[in-house]
């Protein structure tokens, strides 16, 4: 039914298992995988844009499959010291030509195995030669192969701007990867890439969508925005400044998301930590990336800027232990932006603690029967002006040590595709 | 009292119009059991009287019978009480309740609703179509709710050229687009022939996913969590093969 009339020629043959397998490999590392923030509609092809996001399936480690994460090439003339794909590694090496990688798309999204494309490179004998065999392939695969599906394009740094925006027309989200916090750091370990070369592009792009906004000119430009990542763990900074980056990321570049990998060592290296970043590392720093996105925080509230994040409490409650003065509020009266700041209620609990006070006084009881969990909470709420908590602030602390699972240190990924999902369903904030 | 009905919209309205002054009233649409001296009822559909229920509810709140059709479609046993407690409560405030998130009655039926939809976001990810060589895709799906028919519009929003028919083989009926409408039909087996490549991009698949994972970080219980085993039938992905045992 597919038929070569309506989906233009397919003349790249199917794409070999071992190559197949070389690509995905390499690309496995990056983070995003989100759909979510596009609303592309379906122009006569195949596929549209899902804007809460969908998972297609999860992997043995947890994570979500929801794009076929793939490389164009991964043989690279770059030699960033962390990279599996460096210059100097000993690895088979593989790259596949637009056909391949399209046709792979076309089929594996008709039989509803992914959302859409995450197409990556390593820098390929230029970094313009790469971008423009990126930009080759989205265009082809949006315009011969018609495809309307989700499609997320790595940036290249160093290559001509030109490419950037040409390939912002065909896909949903773009992304450089800042890869370390620090310039020094960047220097260090990723030689060939500076500060600059990756957020030059970021804020040109965020420019010209701007414009294009403006304008209203037709058509789509990266309609769900950019995103970057960077490694925690490999360099010494803090979690303070590694926060406060990812805010000024947000506020002056309009990036959608900041991803943090914790650092896994898969090349040896003398410059580089012989033994992984903690993961409850990462997991504290996306939990303070929601209270920056969602709840209403600014990175100067939750950490100084050469301090790290409690690892024994979430920030949130970290927060509130030094804010003692401003706790309890009252769960029928507080404003929505208040009761986001109560540890242990998420957007949804606030959200249903908003509706159903319009037509009671809530009391604890009630709380319960809602299910907005108290463990945390009652110290910090009084409901009709009961207060079921403890008073004295160290008592709180180790009350709220205690109630930390000791399951978050393996919740590695928690935060990937599906929570966000699920939360820009419920708040259609992406 | 036990009222049985049949699980229909017409039988439930009418089963609730005749339960709503009985205070302990019973309603199911599966096999209950009756304790000593309890009475039961059948309640049979009755068009004309379901529908002058329907109006009067809908003059209650106009976005009640969405609920229903949710609640209806539930496979959980508690739908039925879930579905009469709610719609008693409707009926009593004459208002539109959804959003008295500290009620009982809504509570219970927000859950039982939120699971029905839940679902069908789940098997947007979920369902793996296998292409036919006619060209046509066919998907074998077993749901916990019966939702084929809602996750139509998804697929023909995003595959309009190609029919394809989802299958529930628990409950013996098919979600069909033929290319131009999409209508539900009862259907025990279908025997399906094949494209000659699809074994090779199912293997292209099952290649994906065992590279894409990350052996060292494994989170085994967090998988099952996001994708319960219940799901797995019908995943190429998780067909056991002596290299992938996960």
């Amino acid at each position: 039914m597919f038929d070569k009339q309506v989906f233009g020629v397919y003349n790249g043959g199917m794409i070999s298992e071992e190559k197949l397998h070389i690509l995905t490999e390499c690309a496995k590392y990056d983070v995003s995988c989100s759909s979510s923030g596009s609303a592309r509609k379906n122009a006569g092809g195949m596929g549209n844009g899902y804007i809460a996001g969908c998972c297609h399936s999860f992997t043995p480690d947890g994570r979500c499959i929801s794009l076929l994460k793939i490389l164009l090439s991964n043989d690279c003339v770059f030699d960033c010291k962390y990279c599996m794909s460096r210059r100097a590694s000993d690895v088979p090496r593989a790259t596949a030509t637009p056909d391949e990688i399209c046709e792979l798309v076309v089929d594996f999204y008709k039989r509803n195995y992914i959302e859409g494309l995450f197409l990556s490179s390593a820098v390929h004998v230029s970094p313009n030669h790469t971008m423009e065999q990126l930009l080759l392939t989205v265009k082809k695969l949006r315009t011969e192969y018609n495809f309307h599906g989700y499609i997320h394009v790595k940036g290249i740094p160093k290559a001509d701007p030109m490419y950037a925006f040409e390939a912002a027309k065909y896909a949903d989200r773009m992304s450089y990867n800042i890869e370390l916090p620090s310039e020094k750091s960047l220097k260090l370990l990723a030689p060939q890439k500076s500060r600059e070369s990756l957020l030059v592009p970021m804020r040109a792009l965020a420019k010209e969508k701007q414009i294009f906004k403006e304008e209203k000119r037709k058509g789509y430009f990266l309609p769900a925005g950019q995103t970057t990542q960077m490694i925690v763990g490999a360099s010494p900074e803090p979690d303070g400044q590694i926060l406060r980056l990812s805010q000024s990321l947000y506020r002056a570049n309009g990036l959608k998301r900041v991803y943090f990998s914790s650092y896994t060592p898969v090349v040896q290296d003398s410059l580089l930590p012989s033994v992984p970043a903690a993961a409850i590392r990462e997991h504290r720093l996306y939990q303070a990336d929601w209270l920056l996105r969602f709840y209403g925080f600014s990175a100067e509230e939750i950490a100084d800027e050469g301090e790290n994040l409690s690892l024994e409490l979430d920030p949130k409650c970290a927060w509130a232990l030094k804010n003692m003065h401003l706790f309890p509020v009252e769960v029928n009266r507080a404003p929505l932006e208040v009761l986001l700041r109560v540890p242990g209620i998420g957007a949804r609990s606030a959200y249903k603690i908003m509706q159903a006070r319009r037509y009671t006084n809530l009391t604890f009881e009630d709380l319960k029967k809602m299910r907005v969990v108290l463990k945390r909470a009652r110290h910090f709420l009084t409901a009709g002006g009961k207060f079921y908590g403890e008073n004295r602030q160290e008592a709180v602390r180790g009350l709220l040590v205690a109630a930390e699972k000791p399951a978050t240190a393996v919740q590695l990924s928690i935060f990937t595709g599906m929570t966000e999902a699920a939360q820009s369903a419920l708040y259609g904030e992406l | 009292m036990i009222y049985f009905f049949d699980g229909s919209k017409e039988a439930f309205l009418c089963a609730l119009a005749r339960a709503f002054c009985d205070d302990e009233a019973i309603l199911t649409s599966t096999n209950a059991q009756l304790s000593m001296g309890q009475q039961s009822i059948f309640v049979a559909a009755d068009g004309a009287r379901a529908a002058q229920i329907e109006q009067r509810l809908l003059g209650f709140d106009k976005n009640c019978m969405h609920d229903l059709d949710l609640l209806l479609r539930s496979g959980d046993a508690w739908r039925d009480a879930a579905a009469l407690r709610y719609f008693k409560f409707l009926a009593e405030k004459k208002r539109p309740v959804r959003d008295m998130l500290s009620e009982e009655a809504v509570i219970a039926a927000t859950e039982c609703m939120r699971r029905v939809s839940y679902e069908v976001h789940r098997f947007h990810g979920f369902v793996r179509f296998l292409e036919c060589a006619s060209g046509a895709l066919y998907a074998p799906i077993s749901p916990n709710h019966d939702i084929s028919d809602l996750l139509v519009p998804h697929f023909r929003a995003r595959l309009p050229q190609c029919p394809f028919v989802i299958h529930d083989v628990k409950r013996k009926k098919a979600a069909v687009y033929d290319g131009a409408h999409t209508f539900v039909a009862p259907l025990a087996r279908a025997e399906v022939a094949l494209a000659a490549d699809e074994k090779a991009w199912q293997s292209l698949w099952k290649n994906y996913y065992a590279s894409v994972n990350i052996p060292s970080r494994e989170r085994l219980k967090q998988m099952r969590g996001y994708m319960p085993v219940r799901y797995w039938k019908f995943m190429p992905e998780k067909q056991l093969s002596p290299s992938s045992p996960c």
